[in-house]
């Protein structure tokens, strides 16, 4: 009888472990909730995958896997919202306008990328067409389950974000070939046609739709064009756009044409010379995603400022870091640190700049980038203040599922090694 | 009339009086936490700095009434940081025209300091970083690419900033080009070897020709004749300038080990990848190493923490070391950035002390000039920055440059930019 019963018992242990793999409780961290301050011995519940609580006293449920952060640092995943990680292509180079290409179907969930990544505390990325095409392919936010299934791992409620881009990635690449365009009037044109041709395109598909609900009889559809459809989705605002810009002019004229077609403008990206024209901006509403101090790369890159942080911040603009590289990704808070060494701005923005702001470039701050009850469980730990420059990420959380852990991991750990 | 005259001269002299005071005059930094690099901090010291050196540490030094006194209360003083391979004069900006690597497999003549353009804007921005020395390269694109300056960060003229006109060779052994010999890899090493063996034949007719000129020879003098290739590699192989090997794995390592051994070179191997297995030889050998490779991915089958971690072992092993700033070639605009592979080795297990060493003691040593930088010591050249913290924490600023006993503008193109800009 006692025998049938520690069966039965350590049956439904099982069942449970199995059925709710995404449950965690991190216990006596110091909790850099990223919006609502700091909690130090804090405790975070994660229920389904969601966090079910966080603060100082909150009941430990039993039965949960409880990890010991004591003296630890736990912060919401970094996000970074321009990526080219877990992609087997990048650019469809072939001609200035690709708005059928869609990047899902270049996502590699297996891809080594994923996994170098999350060592960094990285839980959600948006990985993207790149910049060769005035407008690109259709990025795609995911979060970074390694080897899950791509449905999973595609962040299915985030509106998903067109990549657009002018200056002189699409100019000198379409320009050697002799095509347009070749200058920056030709960018322009080239971006304004497309919409002048997708807004007769959707005009055709409503009137349509409308004829075939009003039960007008012999209705015949227009042709179907995909690289229409996708435009026609921009303007319907079930797409949003990324916008690759580095010269001021250039900021300035997207935020007009967006706003010119009604379009969503989500972020831009680069943005090089945002701090010259920080108003704009802020007063667009748009988040500037871009590094902290690179500069002088190419021509339009020579203004690029370390120090154009603080300009901006003052100015109200959502300022986002971005790694566009998959290097530094897997470090953008050493990335967030170098904020500090040339502008006062106060410590917590600067973690939001890694985590609240790129959620809210994807639209995602109701899921994502903070740590507060109701948002997804996604948890970086370090062993140290992640703006310490000699701190390390100790374990990457996604919706309470352990993706990377330093102990088992490192070539510190046994059986791990070198040689 | 008299007293326009009288205030122009007072308006010129006044403004010469930057330049006069920094040539000869006295600077005191008090009150720091100074980190000599060899040997112990010191908490609340003093420096003293005079006609360019570095005089005295201690506590309450005295100054001459007309000393410029920096304060570094709450503050550090570290030496300036000597940045390996990096292409500062050289790659200025965009549009001003590329003059890194020119073509051929073999230019070990092309000199740097015949492109170094003192204006170049990268110069100050990379100072302000607290680099206050720089290895620059002609190329790093050719098995065989040309000779190395280093140059202290201050001066008008690029003579003023030069310091030691040819510090290495730079060979890449990883410099395959594709279609064209060499294409592959012992096709480098054989047209590396090739040219040394040249060198010595050339050295020893070289020889020939002159001994026979003096012994009345009536045919030696006239049948040599100079070739500027050759003459580059001449202290190459005399062992009198090191032979830098750009590596890209094990295998590239190995093969500038063996030609290192074969002709008898002073090496020193730039890895970006695969040199824990050759840390041991390393040592022994009292080879340095510049090691690029922290911030590279590795394999997919390696751990993560491979390359962050790469530094601790070498130091580990006593192998010296150096970080630098680039990837694969050098990059001369954010070589600022040359403390970010320190920050992330020490982050993966490499000793503070050790990391701050190979930013700058140990590229001295490398470059042969340890007896002049990298370290703040009586006699020494005046290089030295004040921080608000260890270099290692990205959050630490600069706040103040000497470079050759002279206060230096706390000015770049970016400070301009920041100063326009703030206004709105």
């Amino acid at each position: 009888m006692r025998n049938r019963f520690i069966v039965f018992a350590l049956t439904v242990f099982f069942v449970t472990c199995l059925a709710w793999p995404q449950d965690l409780v991190l216990k006596g961290g110091t909790v850099l909730t990223v919006t609502k301050g700091i909690i130090e011995n804090g405790t975070i519940v994660i229920r389904d995958g969601k966090i079910a609580g966080v603060g100082k006293n909150i009941p430990i449920p039993t039965g949960i896997r409880v990890i010991d952060v004591t003296g630890k640092y736990v912060m919401p995943g970094i996000i970074d919202s321009h990526s080219h990680i877990a992609l087997t292509d990048v650019n469809e180079a072939t001609d200035p306008v690709t708005p059928q290409i869609w990047m899902r179907e270049a996502l590699e969930p297996s891809s080594d990328s994923i996994k170098k990544t999350l060592a960094g505390g990285v839980t959600m990325v948006k990985t993207m067409h790149g910049s060769a095409n005035i407008i690109g392919g259709v990025n795609v936010t995911i979060k970074l389950k390694y080897r899950d299934r791509i449905e999973n791992m595609i962040v299915q409620d985030a509106r998903q974000q067109l990549k657009m881009a002018l200056g002189e990635n699409p100019k000198r690449l379409y320009g050697s070939k002799g095509r347009i365009p070749s200058t920056r009037m030709g960018n322009a044109f080239v971006m304004r046609n497309a919409f002048v041709k997708a807004k007769e395109y959707k005009e055709k598909w409503d009137t349509y739709e409308r004829e075939k609900a009003e039960g007008k009889k012999d209705l015949k559809p227009p042709e179907k064009d995909l690289r229409m459809e996708t435009l026609k989705m921009v303007l319907e605002k079930k797409l949003g756009i990324d916008c690759h810009v580095y010269r001021a002019d250039e900021i300035v004229w997207i935020i007009n044409f967006c706003k010119e077609w009604d379009i969503d403008l989500l972020q831009l990206s680069h943005c090089i010379d945002g701090y010259k024209v920080p108003d704009v901006i802020a007063d667009a509403g748009v988040c500037y995603g871009g590094w902290i101090d690179w500069w002088g790369f190419k021509e339009e890159a020579y203004d690029g400022c370390p120090y154009g942080f603080e300009i901006m911040h003052k100015a109200g603009v959502r300022i986002v870091i971005n790694s566009d590289s998959a290097d530094e990704c897997r470090y953008l808070y050493l990335n967030a640190a170098k904020v500090l060494k040339y502008n006062d701005i106060p410590e917590e923005e600067v973690l939001k700049m890694i985590t609240f702001n790129p959620a809210c470039a994807l639209e995602m701050e109701h899921r994502a980038g903070s740590i507060e009850k109701g948002k997804d469980g996604d948890i970086a730990v370090f062993d140290k203040y992640p703006l310490d420059s000699t701190s390390k990420c100790l374990m990457t959380i996604i919706e309470g599922k352990v993706y990377f852990d330093y102990a088992k991991e490192s070539i510190t750990a046994e059986g791990v090694g070198y040689e | 009339m008299n007293r326009k005259i009288f205030l122009l001269v007072v308006a010129v002299l006044f403004s010469l009086y930057p330049a006069f005071s920094n040539s000869s005059q006295q600077i005191l930094i008090k009150n720091g936490t100074i980190v000599p690099v060899e040997g112990a901090q010191i908490q609340k010291a003093d420096i003293l700095i005079e006609e360019g050196k570095i005089v005295k540490i201690g506590r309450d030094l005295g100054a001459s009434a007309s000393a410029h006194i920096i304060d570094a209360s709450g503050k550090y003083v570290y030496p300036g940081m000597v940045a390996l391979m990096t292409a500062v004069g050289v790659t200025g900006y965009p549009g001003a025209g590329n003059d890194l690597d020119e073509s051929g497999v073999s230019t070990p003549q092309m000199d740097p300091f015949d492109a170094i353009n003192p204006e170049d804007p990268c110069i100050a921005v990379t100072r302000l970083g607290g680099v206050t020395t720089v290895m620059t390269v002609s190329g790093t694109r050719s098995p065989i690419n040309g000779k190395s300056v280093l140059m202290n960060l201050e001066g008008r003229l690029a003579q003023d900033l030069v310091i030691k006109r040819y510090v290495a060779q730079i060979f890449n052994m990883g410099a395959k080009s594709e279609g064209k010999y060499p294409s592959t890899l012992p096709g480098v090493v054989s047209l590396i070897e090739g040219k040394l063996n040249k060198a010595k034949q050339y050295a020893r007719k070289k020889e020939g020709a002159g001994q026979g000129k003096q012994g009345g020879n009536e045919n030696g003098s006239s049948r040599f004749s100079i070739d500027l290739e050759m003459e580059a590699l001449l202290p190459v192989i005399k062992g009198e300038v090191p032979a830098l090997f750009i590596t890209n794995d094990g295998v590239t390592i190995r093969n500038a080990l063996k030609i290192i051994d074969e002709f008898g070179l002073k090496g020193i191997i730039r890895a970006s990848k695969g040199i824990l297995n050759y840390a041991e030889i390393l040592s022994e050998k009292n080879i340095p190493v510049i090691w690029t490779g922290t911030k590279g991915i590795p394999g997919r089958w390696e751990p993560f923490d491979l390359n962050y971690h790469t530094a601790a072992v070498l130091a580990e092993k006593g192998v010296l070391f150096a970080f630098d700033s680039g990837g694969w070639g050098p990059d001369s605009r954010n070589v600022r950035n040359l403390p970010v592979p320190a920050s992330l080795s020490v982050a993966y297990g490499l000793d503070e002390e050790q990391a701050i060493k190979a930013l700058t003691i140990n590229p001295a040593k490398i470059m042969g000039m340890d007896d002049e930088l990298g370290s703040i010591k009586p006699g020494k050249t005046a290089n030295l920055v004040v921080w608000s913290g260890s270099p290692v924490q990205m959050s630490s600023r600069v706040c103040q440059v000497i470079i050759n006993g002279k206060i230096i503008s706390m000015e770049s193109i970016q400070t301009r930019l920041r100063d326009q800009y703030k206004k709105h």
